[in-house]
């Protein structure tokens, strides 16, 4: 319990302390993304450059804070959107019931069974530099797992007796639905949304990387640690090091908090069975 | 199990190449443009017209979806853009080398994974098992091009032990010696992406199965730790785990990919890379239907594997 | 008629890792074990009676403490290291019939791996195959019968397994742990039988189990009775005397549980054995029984002890 706690709050600090430094520092700069100053190219870290500079002289203080921004930003939307999408198909795959059900989990299994990646890629070479179409190649591989658990949060809930009684007393199935199911199904969409976000964000850092996500003078996790490739080759190894630790730092944070929420949720569910 | 997923198996390749020809139909990308390169800017209406009526890319996408799936099936794969090299020879090429460093990855990260995971479940508490949990979470959290790139600086470039990048020095013969030692780091790295999960995991199951009845009475029987570990208590764990490997199989494609980009390992995934930057239409479909096809294949393996290994599922039939 | 295993005053504590409390799983438990001679171990489910077999051989979790004294020959079981218990005791001279037979066997391997595995590494020297043939034979089982995997044996045939597991390293002492549980009447007899020869061979044998009616139907079964009681042995005896003539309430109470003694419940549940406190604990179940001298004290009379005075004999 103390433990869970513990990294609760752990989690929730260092991601508060990331958010604000890829909120404030950007807007505080001020700096265009294509400003370039070649006469400040690769230098190390210093007093006036504290992560150092990249091959076109921008900051990397700013530039990694920037890159967070974004990759978290992405990550929030396609999580979102995957955990809606999810939540969505699950829910009405319950209440369809049959010949759909059956077809929806079939669906779901074929998802899973490709490379969440190579769709990614596939996407994503076709519409390239598209932010949405990089979203959507994260939500549209990423929601398989929510469904399920709505699905069999739904479906464990129709058996319960207090629906059963709802129903017998005449409620409409909008009534049940709202009243019963929404609250019990809410939870555990949350969860599953930030158990969604360190995938999300590496996903996008993924494409970025390999050169088909954002454009690379947008700043993102991806597109830094892409530069940091070539930068690396000349020593700049604080190219790799300050965006990689942005990236792992917010999937740690990120991952806490998801955990320890998992952990949360499951509690209430363990004490109903035992009784 | 293993008839259901080869039931789901040919669904699913249909799903994903009529997925890809749709999405591509739906795409600002124009395959002309693709043909012609270049050309495409000069080549006037009327002759982008005639090209386009030639190759058929005027049609719906379903037609010339039916005639992609009509020349697979007769074995004729089209022909890749981005290497100028017919799909078929860029796969016979590039695939034996993606096996190597997939296999080799794969059975290093096993090894480990039992030896580590055995290791610290049986010696629980011990300073291996307080150190692998944690040291697991973190690699975890690590992407696998992150940790390429680091092996890379520190490695390659810091220490300069190892080649960074290809199959061989640049101008060298190809000789095995020289592919052993541009496969240590791939490799390597690959392993490591993979081993945090497959470690954490033998653990876990190897903690269930110290605690269980059959393992208590080996115990009680005087049997010497060794024979209670391995011959009790891994047999039982060991089954989960085959099934995890199985299912992992995407996530080896999604590190393969990484790691060969960022090596420059002459590889399937790189060209996967490739053929989507150049937006190489033939070879793109071909290579997501076979690496579809190639993940399915796997997880099939790994269901077979279990009902081998599992008296107790060969007998249900 | 010679003792095997001497145990004297053993106590079981766990300590639970909540409030600090404290299972009082055995208290003050003496016992001896004669070759020839089966000593069964009688209670109510709950009453610390499988972890007294799990204590003799060590096989307790890391949160329970053990006292008292269990010498077998020369060597007090509860105060030898580890590494005799693994090479030398466990197996070769004290054996484990564990509860639940199917459950106890490796399920990925057949009943003969794993009898010849144990006779390779508890007989250096023996033909494994010949020993594990010549134990199945002596337990009642074909010698194909081994080629079965666990889940292809019947409940009879694995308990066979079990049983011949633990002979094979033909040890002194047998624990036969709830070796009845779950199992139809016949299986029980021939179970109970199969342990009767055990102990004809020369062993002592503990037949640990719930089941008085078996006993009392198959009277050769055990030549000794113990009574347990919230972690106390109540009464011990001969069997015959004992069963005949109960000196302590509980074992009247329990006979009478029976459907030769007229189904009488017994009243009242067993206590939780958490926090126990000390003095006589089923008198606390049936403050009616009659007075009692709080349970502490051991009143013997020839080969028969009980725990507190026998009802009538006067107030406490």
């Amino acid at each position: 319990m103390a433990e869970r706690r513990g990294r609760l709050v752990a989690g929730v600090v260092l991601l508060a302390l990331l958010v604000g430094y890829a909120v404030v520092v950007p807007w505080a700069a001020g700096v265009d993304d294509r400003v370039t100053d070649f006469a400040a190219a690769r230098q190390g870290p210093s007093p006036a450059h504290p992560f150092g500079t990249d091959s076109a002289g921008r900051d990397l203080f700013v530039r990694t804070a920037a890159g967070l921004r974004v990759s978290l930003l992405v990550a929030v939307v396609c999580a979102v959107l995957s955990t809606v999408l999810g939540a969505l198909v699950g829910a009405l795959s319950a209440a369809a019931g049959g010949w759909a059900d059956r077809l929806v989990m079939r669906l779901v299994d074929g998802v899973n069974a490709v490379p969440h990646l190579l769709l990614g890629i596939v996407l994503v070479a076709l519409y390239r530099g598209s932010l949405v179409a990089i979203i959507a190649s994260i939500a549209l591989t990423h929601w398989t797992q929510v469904a399920r658990i709505v699905r069999a949060e739904v479906l464990s809930l129709r058996d319960r007796e207090h629906v059963d009684a709802a129903v017998l007393a005449g409620a409409g199935r909008w009534w049940v639905t709202r009243r019963h199911l929404l609250p019990a199904v809410l939870p555990q969409a949350l969860v599953a949304a930030t158990l969604l976000l360190p995938h999300a964000v590496w996903h996008e850092s993924t494409l970025s990387f390999l050169g088909l996500g954002l454009p690379p003078h947008r700043a993102s996790l991806g597109t830094l640690l892409e530069e940091a490739r070539s930068s690396l080759l000349l020593g700049g190894w604080w190219t790799l090091v300050f965006p990689a630790l942005g990236l792992v730092l917010a999937t740690l944070a990120v991952a806490a908090v998801g955990s320890a929420l998992r952990d949360r949720a499951a509690l209430p569910r363990r004490a109903v069975v035992e009784l | 199990m293993a008839a259901r997923r080869l039931l789901l198996a040919l669904p699913v390749l249909l799903g994903v190449s009529v997925a890809v020809f749709a999405a591509a139909a739906a795409s600002p990308f124009d395959p002309l443009a693709g043909y012609l390169g270049d050309r495409y800017l000069t080549a006037g209406q009327e002759v982008q017209d005639r090209i386009a009526g030639e190759l058929g890319t005027d049609r719906a996408w379903w037609v010339q979806y039916g005639w992609w799936l009509g020349e697979l099936l007769t074995g004729d794969l089209g022909t890749s853009r981005s290497y100028a090299q017919p799909v078929a020879q860029v796969v016979a090429e590039r695939l034996p080398w993606t096996l190597l460093l997939v296999g080799v990855a794969l059975a290093l990260a096993v090894v480990l994974a039992l030896l580590l995971g055995t290791w610290s479940a049986h010696r629980r508490g011990g300073w291996v098992d307080r150190l692998v949990t944690p040291v697991c979470l973190l690699v975890q959290a690590v992407p696998p091009f992150v940790v390429a790139l680091g092996a890379v600086s520190v490695f390659g470039l810091a220490l300069g032990w190892l080649p960074v990048a290809g199959l061989t020095d640049a101008g060298a013969e190809l000789s095995a010696g020289q592919v052993a030692r541009h496969l240590v780091l791939p490799a390597a790295v690959l392993a490591v992406s993979q081993l945090p999960w497959l470690l954490l995991n033998v653990r876990e199951s190897l903690l269930r199965a110290l605690a269980e009845d059959h393992v208590v009475a080996a115990r009680a029987r005087g049997l010497s730790e060794r024979t209670v570990v391995l011959r009790h208590a891994l047999p039982t764990a060991l089954l989960p785990f085959v099934t995890l490997v199985g299912a992992r199989l995407p996530e080896l494609v999604v590190g393969a990919v990484l790691v060969e980009e960022v090596f420059s390992w002459p590889g399937l995934a790189q060209a996967v890379v490739t053929s989507a930057v150049e937006v190489d239409f033939p070879l793109l479909a071909f290579l997501t239907l076979l690496t579809t096809a190639a993940v399915l294949l796997g997880s099939l393996l790994a269901d077979v594997a279990y009902v081998l290994l599992d008296p107790r599922v060969s007998a249900d039939g | 008629m010679s003792t095997a295993l001497a145990v004297s005053g053993l106590t079981v504590r766990f300590e639970l890792p909540r409030r600090g409390s404290r299972v009082h799983a055995a208290t003050d438990v003496s016992f001896d074990l004669r070759r020839g001679r089966v000593l069964a171990l009688v209670g109510e489910s709950g009453c610390g009676k499988s972890v007294l077999a799990s204590a003799l051989l060590r096989l307790l979790p890391g949160n329970a403490t053990v006292t008292g004294r269990a010498l077998l020959g020369e060597l007090d079981l509860l105060a030898a290291p580890g590494r005799v218990l693994r090479g030398e005791v466990r197996g070769r001279r004290v054996a484990l019939v564990p509860q639940s037979a199917a459950t106890a066997l490796t399920p990925v391997r057949t009943a003969r791996a794993q009898l010849e595995e144990t006779v390779r590494e508890l007989v250096p020297g023996a033909d494994p195959r010949g020993r594990a043939d010549e134990l199945a034979h002596r337990v009642g089982l074909q010698p194909g019968d081994l080629d079965r995997y666990p889940h292809q044996l019947s409940g009879g045939m694995a308990q066979r397994v079990v049983v011949a597991l633990a002979l094979a390293g033909d040890p002194e002492v047998v624990l036969a742990d709830e070796p009845t549980a779950g199992l139809d009447r016949p299986l029980v007899d021939r179970t109970l039988g199969l342990l009767r020869e055990v102990a004809d061979g020369g062993r002592a044998v503990l037949l640990i189990t719930h089941d008085l009616g078996a006993l009392l139907r198959t009277p050769a079964a055990a030549d000794d009775l113990a009574v347990m009681y919230a972690g106390r042995l109540l009464e011990t005896g001969p069997a015959r005397e004992v069963l005949a003539a109960p000196a302590h309430d509980y074992t009247r109470d329990l006979l009478g549980a029976l459907p030769s003694g007229g189904l009488v419940p017994v009243p009242g549940a067993p206590p939780s054995l958490t926090d126990l406190p000390d003095g006589c604990a089923y008198h606390r179940r049936r403050p009616d029984a009659g007075p009692c001298d709080g349970g502490d004290v051991v009143h013997r009379s020839g080969d028969r002890a009980t725990r507190c005075r026998p009802a009538g004999a006067g107030p406490c």
